[in-house]
């Protein structure tokens, strides 16, 4: 390499001398006008590209292609993406009683043993009365099994937000005021995406990612807390033209999901926690966004 | 239609130490893959160009699984394989350059200015990238925007380090004179309108 070189110069802005050369470099510089502003180009360029690059590493991932990293293939005929996504209809937020909180709390006890007693089984369906039953049933879990590539995309996403601990991926951080954060995440949705309030079960509402589900953009919540057996957790919602079914519990790449289908929209509460908790947290977000 | 292990793709390490071998091969390659895509959207220029050559990358990937050297770096090798398959993509398309091959019919040359602007567009930045040769291209994207060090950089285009520090030199200046073409027009334009 020339003393006096772009070569020199590059490699002095990267970084990449040594002490020796980095001298010579210096006193060029010193002495050269030109170099100086030759350096500053350079530099400025270098800035231009990484920034033209940054956005590329917070856009959502592609199923097909979080699909092919686990060796698994995308249906050709999924969905394409349209702008009907996300239509949570109640205005304002409804607040939780605490009565309710108990029978919740109880409800996702009694919701655990029986995910445990079922558990060998590998699904496990909701209360009695929001599980449809006999042929309807049949029908809808074979539809949802048909097409579960975004179940193995949900555990995915969760797993690359909260694999980086503090330092997560977030495309909108929920600042001082989660509001301002939804709002922003709304706007590359076509409706107004609505937080639910998980402070109870004491998460906290980090932040959004925009990710895809069902072949459709769809926002991810995430949540945070410091009770290990219940958080991190993200909360899915995505439009869906599948048929409605209930609340469903799935294993995927050691992530725990529950997931369901309500009128046009696709949720899954991810996490590592059991399905007690799991179920109890579903059903708050289901009551507060009236989900089911 | 469900989803479906392809056994002609598992990678015999998984075959050898089962699935969590392979769920946690595919962790691994799901943790990178926003790097791959930038990598990627850098060599090919169009976003589904890209994503085609990552996915592509991630089927060789767990193919020749049994050919990653544990202890090495998971990301380089895969930048190595996005690199390999690109350059194959361009050798069967019969368009890749010789290396320092500028195209120099566009570089420095009139382009259109659709509107005056005091900084210059992301695209036009992603253009100007997209004129460089294949190889000071990699190396661009390697270095300058991932963040790679020249040494890292050669193992991954399994060149030496100085032929690293060549051509990015080379990639940096005429990246430089692409943009300062343009800005150049813009300089001119915002005279000739004041």
């Amino acid at each position: 390499m020339q003393k006096h070189s772009d070569e020199a110069l590059v490699a002095y802005l990267d970084g990449e001398l040594d002490s020796a050369e980095r001298g010579h470099v210096e006193a060029w510089l010193e002495a050269d006008p030109a170099a100086r502003d030759r350096l500053a180009g350079l530099a400025q360029s270098a800035e231009l590209v990484r920034g033209a690059y940054a956005d590329i590493v917070n856009e959502p991932l592609p199923e097909r292609l979080i699909a092919a990293a686990r060796g698994e293939t995308v249906p050709a005929s999924l969905p394409p993406q349209q702008a009907e996504i996300l239509v949570l209809q109640r205005p304002g937020r409804v607040a939780t009683p605490l009565r309710r909180r108990g029978w919740q709390i109880g409800l996702a006890a009694a919701a655990g043993l029986l995910g445990v007693i079922c558990g060998s089984t590998g699904t496990y369906f909701g209360i009695g009365m929001l599980a449809p039953s006999g042929a309807a049933a049949e029908r809808q879990l074979a539809a949802a099994a048909a097409n579960d590539a975004w179940l193995n995309n949900a555990a995915a996403y969760y797993k690359l937000t909260v694999s980086a601990g503090d330092t997560m991926l977030i495309d909108v951080p929920a600042s001082n005021d989660p509001r301002e954060a939804l709002q922003k995440i709304s706007q590359s949705l076509p409706q107004q995406v609505r937080l639910p309030d998980l402070k109870p079960w004491g998460l906290t509402f980090r932040g959004a990612r925009l990710v895809v589900v069902e072949g459709r953009p769809a926002a991810q919540l995430v949540y945070v807390t410091d009770n290990k057996a219940i958080g991190p957790l993200t909360l899915d919602i995505g439009a869906t033209t599948q048929p409605d079914i209930p609340p469903t519990f799935n294993r995927r790449q050691d992530v725990n999901l529950l997931y369901w289908r309500h009128h046009g929209h696709a949720y899954a509460l991810v996490g590592r926690t059991d399905i007690g908790y799991l179920w109890g947290i579903a059903n708050d977000v289901a009551w507060q966004l009236d989900a089911i | 239609m469900s989803l479906r292990w392809k056994p002609a793709a598992a990678p015999a390490s998984a075959a050898e130490h089962g699935s969590g071998a392979s769920a946690r091969f595919g962790d691994q390659m799901i943790a990178v893959l926003p790097r791959l895509r930038r990598f990627a959207r850098g060599l090919a220029g169009s976003a589904a160009e890209a994503d085609d050559l990552v996915q592509a990358a991630c089927e060789r990937a767990l193919a020749r699984a049994h050919q990653f050297e544990e202890g090495s770096r998971f990301d380089s090798w895969m930048f190595r394989i996005v690199q390999t398959i690109w350059i194959d993509q361009l050798r069967a398309r019969d368009v890749r350059k010789e290396d320092g091959d500028v195209a120099d019919e566009r570089l420095g040359s009139d382009i259109p200015v659709r509107r005056i602007e005091a900084r210059l567009a992301l695209s036009e930045v992603r253009r100007a990238v997209e004129l460089l040769p294949p190889d000071q291209r990699t190396t661009l994207m390697l270095v300058t925007v991932d963040g790679l060090s020249y040494k890292e950089a050669a193992q991954v285009a399994g060149v030496p380090v100085g032929t690293i520090m060549s051509r990015l030199a080379r990639a940096r200046v005429a990246l430089q004179q692409q943009l300062d073409a343009g800005g150049g027009i813009r300089r001119r334009a915002n005279i000739a309108e004041a």
